[in-house]
C-alpha cells in the first residue's frame, strides 16, 4: 500500500515503475544508468517499455559516465509548489549526458546565477529518499565539473 | 473530397471569466452550452452530439458522460478529449470530423473550470500516471517553470531581449482594456513588464498566463448547409491541421521549435490559404515565448525574428499581423485557450470589442503538455 493517496496523486517525489526500476536501483549505488536498446544501440532516458527509435524491447541498462552539459536551465524564483518553498532560489537544468539523453535535475554546489548554458556538470546523488511504495532511492543532482 | 468549408461554428457560449464564487465547474458548463445554442438559434432538442474537455482540477475520463446526464442529452456522437492547451481546436476538429462523416449533425463543444475560486487544478502525476512525472521532485512544478528552458534556450540562441517578450503582454494587455470579460483591464506598459518580478528566469509573472480562471466556453459545429439557417453568420472550418512532438524537451531540438510548423502547414494547405492572407490570429499565450515561437513556426516570421516583429508593434490593431484581441490568456483568462478560439469566432462575425476591419480570416492556434501537441484553426467567412 502507498504511504498516502495524496502523495502517489500530487506528490513530487518519483514513483518507481517497473520500466524505471532500473535506474532507481543504480541511484542506490551512485550509478547514473541509461537504457540502452540491445538491437540498435539508441540510448535514453526516462527508461520505457520499448526503445523510442526501432521499438524493439530487447533494452538493457548500461552505466553512465555521469557527465555532461547543461543545454537550458532555468532559475525557480517562485514556489509554484509548496513542497519547494524552502528552496527557491533553485536551478532546474536539463543536463544532455555525454551519452546523449537530456535529463532533468537540479544543478548545484554554485550560485544559481552562475550558472550557463553550456556548462559542464557531474552528477552526485542526493540523501536516501522512499517513494510512495516504499521503494528507496536517491535523487541524481549535478555540479560543475571543477578546474 | 476535402473537409475544407463544409463545418462551420455557429454558436458562441461564454461565461463570466475570472473569478465566478459560488458555482460549480458543471454550472458554468451548462451555462455556456445553454448561451451557445441560443446563439445559434437551436435548441436542445437539435443537439445530438457532445463534446467534452474535463475540468482539470478533476481530471475525469468519462466526463462527457457526466455532463451530458446532467444536460439530458441523447446523443449519435460523444467524446471526451485531453491533449492539453491543443484540445480546444482539436475537439472543434473531432465536431467537424464526425458532422463530415454524418455521425451526428449538430455538436456541442465544451469546457469549463472553477480553478479560481473552487478546486484547484491538478497536474503531474494525475494527469500523466504513476513514473511518468518524476521530473517533480527536482522542483519542475508549474507551467513556468517547464515553458522557461524553451524560453532561455531561445533567447540564448536569437538573442531574443527582454522587450521582445514584453511586446507580447503589453500588446495583448491594450486589446483587453475594451474587453469587460477580460481578467486584467488596466494599460500595461513596458516599463510595467521590466519591473514586474521573476518567478522562472527568463519569465517574469508577466510572461506568463493567468494561472487560474473561474469560467467556461461553449461552441457549437454544424454543417454548412445548416449553418445558413442559423441565427448568426457562419463561421467556416476552412483549415485544420494538428502535430504533436511527444518527446518534447527530451529532444534537443524542441525547445525552439514546435511541431506548429507542421500542424499549420497542413491547415493553410487544406484552407488555400498562405500567411499573407491572414487578417487575425488568436496564438495559445500560455507564455509570451511560446506566442513568439509558435508565430515564427508558421511562417509569419523567420527563426529568431518574431521579437523584433513583436517589438515593431505588429501585434496590435492597426500592425501586420493583430493577435490575441480579447487579450488572451495572458490578460482575459486562463480557459487553456478556449476563450482565444471563442475570439476567433467574434472577429469573424465582427463582433470582437477589438475589431479588425473587414476581417476574413481569422488562425487559431493551441498549444498543449509543455512544447508537446499542437493544434491549428482556419476559420473564414466562407
Amino acid at each position: 500500500m502507498p504511504h498516502t493517496l495524496t502523495e502517489l496523486v500530487a506528490g513530487i517525489t518519483p514513483t518507481v515503475i517497473d520500466e524505471t526500476r532500473p535506474f532507481w536501483e543504480g541511484t542506490l549505488a551512485s550509478e547514473l544508468r541509461v537504457q540502452v536498446c540491445a538491437a540498435c544501440g539508441a540510448k535514453q532516458l526516462p527508461g520505457g517499455p520499448c526503445c523510442t527509435s526501432c521499438w524493439s524491447q530487447d533494452l538493457r541498462w548500461e552505466r553512465a559516465s555521469g557527465r555532461g552539459t547543461v543545454f537550458s536551465f532555468t532559475i525557480v524564483r517562485h514556489p509554484f509548489h509548496p513542497s519547494f518553498a524552502e528552496q527557491v532560489p533553485y536551478v532546474v537544468a536539463d543536463v544532455q549526458l555525454d551519452e546523449g539523453p537530456i535529463f532533468t535535475s537540479n544543478v548545484t554546489d554554485l550560485g544559481v546565477e552562475e550558472v550557463t548554458i553550456g556548462m559542464p556538470v557531474e552528477v552526485w546523488f542526493d540523501n536516501e529518499i522512499e517513494d510512495a511504495f516504499h521503494t528507496k532511492l536517491r535523487l541524481p543532482k549535478f555540479r560543475p565539473i571543477k578546474g | 473530397m476535402s473537409i475544407s468549408g463544409k463545418t462551420a461554428l455557429v454558436g458562441v457560449g461564454v461565461t463570466a471569466f475570472g473569478k465566478v464564487p459560488g458555482r460549480s465547474a458543471w454550472s458554468l458548463q451548462t451555462e455556456a452550452v445553454r448561451k451557445a445554442i441560443e446563439d445559434a438559434g437551436l435548441t436542445k432538442d437539435d443537439v445530438d452530439a457532445l463534446l467534452t474537455e474535463s475540468q482539470f482540477s478533476e481530471p475525469l475520463l468519462l466526463h462527457g458522460h457526466a455532463l451530458g446526464r446532467m444536460l439530458g442529452l441523447k446523443t449519435n456522437f460523444l467524446s471526451s478529449m485531453s491533449i492539453g492547451g491543443a484540445t480546444a481546436g482539436a475537439i472543434v476538429q473531432q465536431a467537424a470530423m464526425a458532422i463530415d462523416a454524418g455521425l451526428c449533425e449538430v455538436a456541442v463543444c465544451v469546457y469549463g473550470e472553477t480553478a479560481k475560486t473552487g478546486l484547484p487544478m491538478l497536474f503531474g502525476k494525475a494527469q500523466m500516471g504513476r513514473g511518468q512525472a518524476d521530473d517533480m521532485a527536482f522542483g519542475m512544478a508549474g507551467g513556468p517553470v517547464m515553458e522557461a528552458r524553451s524560453a532561455m534556450r531561445y533567447k540564448h540562441e536569437y538573442g531574443v531581449t527582454d522587450e521582445m517578450f514584453g511586446a507580447v503582454p503589453v500588446a495583448f494587455r491594450e486589446h483587453a482594456t475594451r474587453n469587460p470579460n477580460a481578467t486584467y483591464r488596466d494599460p500595461l506598459t513596458m516599463e510595467d513588464y521590466l519591473a514586474a518580478r521573476m518567478v522562472a528566469e527568463p519569465l517574469r509573472v508577466l510572461d506568463c498566463c493567468i494561472g487560474a480562471s473561474d469560467g467556461a466556453v461553449a461552441l457549437v459545429v454544424t454543417s454548412a448547409e445548416r449553418a445558413r439557417d442559423c441565427a448568426k453568420p457562419p463561421v467556416f472550418i476552412a483549415g485544420m491541421g494538428q502535430g504533436a512532438n511527444l518527446d518534447g524537451l527530451k529532444d534537443p531540438t524542441h525547445y525552439t521549435r514546435f511541431a506548429g510548423a507542421r500542424s499549420s502547414e497542413r491547415a493553410f494547405r487544406m484552407a488555400g490559404i498562405a500567411t499573407e492572407d491572414v487578417d487575425v490570429a488568436q496564438w495559445y499565450d500560455c507564455f509570451t515565448s511560446t506566442v513568439l515561437i509558435t508565430i515564427e513556426d508558421y511562417g509569419f516570421c523567420k527563426r529568431g525574428e518574431a521579437g523584433p516583429f513583436a517589438l515593431e508593434g505588429n501585434l496590435g490593431l492597426g500592425g501586420k499581423l493583430p493577435s490575441n484581441t480579447n487579450g488572451g490568456m495572458l490578460s482575459e483568462a486562463n480557459l487553456t485557450g478556449w476563450n482565444n478560439l471563442a475570439e476567433g469566432v467574434r472577429q469573424i462575425r465582427g463582433e470582437s470589442t477589438s475589431q479588425v476591419d473587414g476581417a476574413e480570416v481569422c488562425v487559431v492556434s493551441g498549444h498543449g503538455g509543455f512544447q508537446v501537441a499542437h493544434s491549428t484553426l482556419v476559420l473564414t467567412t466562407g
